[in-house]
């Protein structure tokens, strides 16, 4: 029996069958390996795979497969095909392992299956659907109100910011209404580095979570937006301390298919800068200088948005090191074979169980390493993942880099 | 949408828990299928059992309702092994990932079937051959294929999968020590020196009843422990290549050089494999580019050993340019000599060479054969797999000496096409018919190939696996219809 093409209706997925039908099903993406005479690695990487353990789950063959078999009406929608499509975190393991033609098309897969499943009578994730339904009232999906988007910036630095400035700093929702921590401890190290930025109010969601969760019509509306923002504020550039809005305004926003999706919304141009490489630059041209140290063992958790995603390994390590008095210690999961936090793809809000499981299961990697912190460059994974230090009892600290390099850093 | 009885998957959760069965189609699906040609056919109850006492209760309770059982770890097989001809229950056993025992003074190791090959060379490259501590070099190894690495050691020992050291060491069924069984009628058994002591060394003296498992796809019991010889990695290595214009020069210089027994590997593959992409649908090879291409990883502990047999290949290859036989040199690529050399790998364990565009269908008639008539089925395989506008993507493998080896066409093919799916299996099937009597048996052989082979069989032959199997397996449970005898 051939997989012939049968349901043309689904658009979405249809669009990608010629690539989808390259996965051989052969399983490479299942497990995460390296070998030869220096590289020596081999563990599961699919935080789905290792929850859920069926082939449906596991990697992206398994995907693959759905998409093969509701393309070719072997099988019908149902909401155990939603749980497989919707438990999949988007981390991009799968994709790092993957040796055939499907695999810079497999993210675009994971998502276009979401797409369809919203146009489906299947259970869509709870958790996910309420958010959904207020994002385009509130601009964010933590159902807070926009107005009080900046209530985490105190006024005096309010009041000192530039009407226009070169930068913007892109603060993102997470650390607007949840880790106004890590905002705060953004801000105070810009204004400690003297870079000429500004924060404006009618930042919107990135649309990361929109995009990662397959809707794509809302997201159009908040990418036409937030794309705009430059210009009116006369900046050149966006700042931002969060790995998914630099996956997403880096990436989604600019880069045609299969990365991007400048076939849906158009191409945008602009320069998006993680906070770590503005600081990794500086520090490399000498332009800054640290007034104290930091005496202690760290680990550094590589967010999938910056790390597998966009390919920044070095800039967050290359800052850690330059570090007085930091020990960095590596997981044995690390870089292009990180294990995720669990939080991605629309899993903290629709399956919080198994997304604190996941985080869990890397806090007790980081233990592994005699760390005593924890640290990354996302909001979200910080969020999960110390709510995972919390739910373990472990006496592990989760820190930000801004948070660790604020009080030492200056400008000279 | 739900398959099977409500019945039977109540008594399947109460076995393993709620978590580790399904019924549910999207869980279901990809257990249907392989990489093959071979008719996609949905099981009804996927289980993942964790011990062996849960295989035990699954097998009982398959056997009470007559419900056929598939043992499942990967199946990256290329044959259809693990298609449940009959729907039924597959049981996933990739939950059992235990490397129980790794030996470094006798030199094995005990595995349970989900430990896949990157498990395993990650565990053996880090622990080193040694007698009372005393360490005498880094890192085992074991016959490494040309699979994904997530692929099950077990699963390929059992069924006479090849690896890397296969020209030194013969292929990996061979390096199988012991094994434990649970039969399909639920009883555990040992076999080999397990059954009287810890130690899962060997099976000799003992009579070879290991052979009730080895080679029979999953059709009368489910391994769930086995003992496998490992061995020391060698820090020295190369890769010798040559070229030659006919498939005669070609099995003429094999046979010369592995009469030495020299070298772990001795490959030969025709021009249409050493592409990358295998051209699909068939093209003509360019006029002046050889037809065969061969490699030959040679190995050693130090680079006077290594020496010794590069001067011993550079013998064979002059002796035989002396008889006239038509060699051309050639330089490998050198990632695929990384790959040759550093086996388990992500480039040439993945199927991107095979299948790159291809609509993802990738078969093979994977078949052992003297070497006497590797040249003369190619010839007939050529013309087969060209008339189905197919590459004769071909490669001849030695194994360990001058007995036999392997040879197969790797055959990509678009599963979106009904007439490209029914043409790749068309020609297999031939490819299969042709070869039988020139002495060709396939391995790990989808169904098609095993009617065509008992329709040649000795009768003696076929009343032996009959009662075999009817005796392992009275209700004929285990991956019925793989045998093409019930």
């Amino acid at each position: 029996m051939a997989l012939v093409l049968k349901r043309t209706d689904m658009k979405e997925l249809a669009q990608l069958y010629d690539r989808i039908s390259m996965c051989t099903q052969c399983g490479n993406c299942k497990y995460g390996y390296e070998y030869g005479p220096t590289e020596n690695f081999a563990a599961m990487l699919c935080p789905q795979g290792d929850k859920y353990q069926f082939e449906a789950y596991r990697g992206s063959k398994g995907k693959a497969a759905l998409a093969k078999g509701l393309l070719s009406g072997m099988i019908e929608w149902s909401d155990k095909a939603a749980h497989i499509i919707f438990t999949c975190i988007g981390c991009g393991a799968c994709v790092e392992m993957c040796e055939t033609d499907i695999k810079d098309y497999l993210q675009r897969m994971f998502e276009a299956l979401k797409s369809e499943a919203w146009k489906q009578n299947v259970a869509i994730p709870e958790g996910v659907r309420k958010w959904s339904s207020t994002i385009r009232e509130n601009r964010n999906p933590y159902l807070e109100k926009h107005e009080d988007r900046l209530n985490w910036l105190p006024a005096s630095i309010r009041e000192s910011l530039p009407k226009k400035a070169e930068y913007i700093y892109f603060v993102g929702c997470t650390a607007s209404y949840r880790q106004k921590n890590i905002a705060l401890a953004t801000v105070k190290l810009l204004q400690k580095l003297k870079i000429d930025f500004t924060i404006v109010p009618d930042e919107w969601c990135c649309a990361s979570p929109l995009l990662r969760t397959g809707q794509y019509d809302i997201a159009k509306e908040f990418i036409e937006h937030n794309r705009e923002l430059l210009g009116k504020y006369g900046a050149s550039a966006f700042i931002t301390t969060c790995a998914g809005c630099y996956r997403t305004l880096s990436i989604d926003y600019q880069k045609d298919p299969p990365e991007g999706y400048t076939d849906k919304f158009g191409k945008s141009n602009f320069k998006v800068i993680h906070t770590i490489q503005l600081v990794e630059e500086m520090i490399k041209k000498g332009e800054v200088e640290f007034e104290g140290s930091f005496n202690y063992v760290v680990t550094y958790h590589d967010p999938c948005h910056l790390g597998r995603h966009a390919k920044v390994y070095d800039s967050p390590r290359n800052v850690l090191q330059a570090i007085p008095g930091l020990k960095l210690v590596e997981m044995y999961r690390s870089k292009k074979f990180s294990f995720c936090c669990g939080a991605g793809g629309g899993v903290r809000g629709g399956f919080p169980d198994y997304s604190i499981e996941t985080a869990i299961k890397r806090i007790r990697e980081a233990e592994s390493t005699g760390a005593s912190i924890i640290t990354c460059v996302c909001p979200f994974c910080w969020r999960n993942l110390n709510d995972a230090i919390n739910a373990s009892k472990s006496s592990m600290k989760m820190m930000d880099i801004t948070e660790i390099l604020e009080p030492i850093i200056k400008r000279k | 949408m739900a398959r099977g009885s409500k019945e039977i998957l109540q008594k399947l959760e109460q076995i393993v828990g709620p978590d580790y069965v399904s019924n549910e189609e999207a869980v279901l699906l990809p257990y249907s299928w392989d990489l093959t040609w071979t008719e996609p056919r949905m099981p009804d109850y996927v289980v993942m059992p964790k011990t062996v006492t849960e295989i035990q209760r699954i097998l009982r309770l398959a056997n009470h309702y007559r419900i056929p059982v598939i043992p499942y770890v990967n199946a990256t097989n290329i044959g259809g092994l693990c298609v449940p001809e009959e729907g039924g229950i597959v049981i996933d056993l990739k939950r059992m990932d235990r490397i129980i025992k790794i030996d470094p003074e006798t030199c094995y190791a005990v595995i349970e079937p989900g430990v896949s090959h990157a498990q395993l060379s990650a565990a053996l490259k880090a622990t080193n051959p040694q007698w009372e501590g005393y360490e005498f070099s880094k890192g085992f190894e074991f016959g490494w294929g040309v699979h994904p690495a997530s692929a099950s050691v077990l699963a390929m020992a059992i069924n006479h999968g090849i690896g890397h050291l296969n020209g030194r060491l013969g292929i990996n069924s061979q390096l199988i020590s012991s094994m434990e069984v649970v039969l399909p009628t639920g009883e555990v058994v040992k076999l080999g020196s397990c059954a009287f002591s810890d130690s899962w060394h060997s099976f000799l003296p003992l009579p070879r009843m290991d052979g009730l498992f080895v080679g029979w796809m999953g059709t009368t019991g489910i391994v769930t422990k086995l003992g496998i010889w490992i061995f020391p990695i060698r820090p020295y290595k190369d890769v010798l290549t040559i070229a030659a214009e006919t498939a005669y020069d070609m099995t003429r210089y094999m046979v010369h050089w592995r009469h030495y027994s020299l070298c772990d590997e001795v490959t030969a593959v025709s021009w249409w494999l050493a592409q990358i992409p295998i051209p699909y649908p068939y093209q003509e090879k360019p006029k002046d580019v050889p037809e065969w291409f061969s490699y030959t990883v040679i190995s050693g502990w130090s680079e006077e050993e290594l020496e010794y047999k590069r001067k011993m290949w550079k013998k064979v290859v002059e002796e035989e340019r002396a008889r006239g036989t038509k060699l051309i040199d050639f330089e490998y690529p050198p990632e695929a000599k990384r790959g040759r050399t550093e086996l388990p790998s992500r480039i040439i364990g993945s199927t991107k060479n095979y299948s790159k565009s291809c609509g993802g269908g990738l078969a093979w008639p994977g078949t052992f054969a003297p070497c006497k008539s590797w040249p003369i089925l190619y010839e007939k395989w050529k013309e087969i797999y060209i008339r189905h506008n197919l590459s004769p993507a071909v490669r001849f493998t030695d194994f360990q000496g001058a007995h036999y080896g392997m040879l197969r066409a790797m055959t990509p093919f678009d599963k979106r096409d009904p007439d490209s799916v029914r043409r790749a299996k068309e020609a297999m099937i031939e490819c299969i018919r042709v070869g039988i009597p020139l002495g060709m048996l396939p391995y790990k052989p989808p169904v098609e190939f095993v009617n065509e082979l008992n329709a040649r069989a000795d009768p003696g032959y076929i009343y032996l696996l009959t009662k075999i199997k009817d005796m392992l397996d009275p209700n004929n449970i285990m991956n019925p219809g793989k045998l093409g005898i019930r």
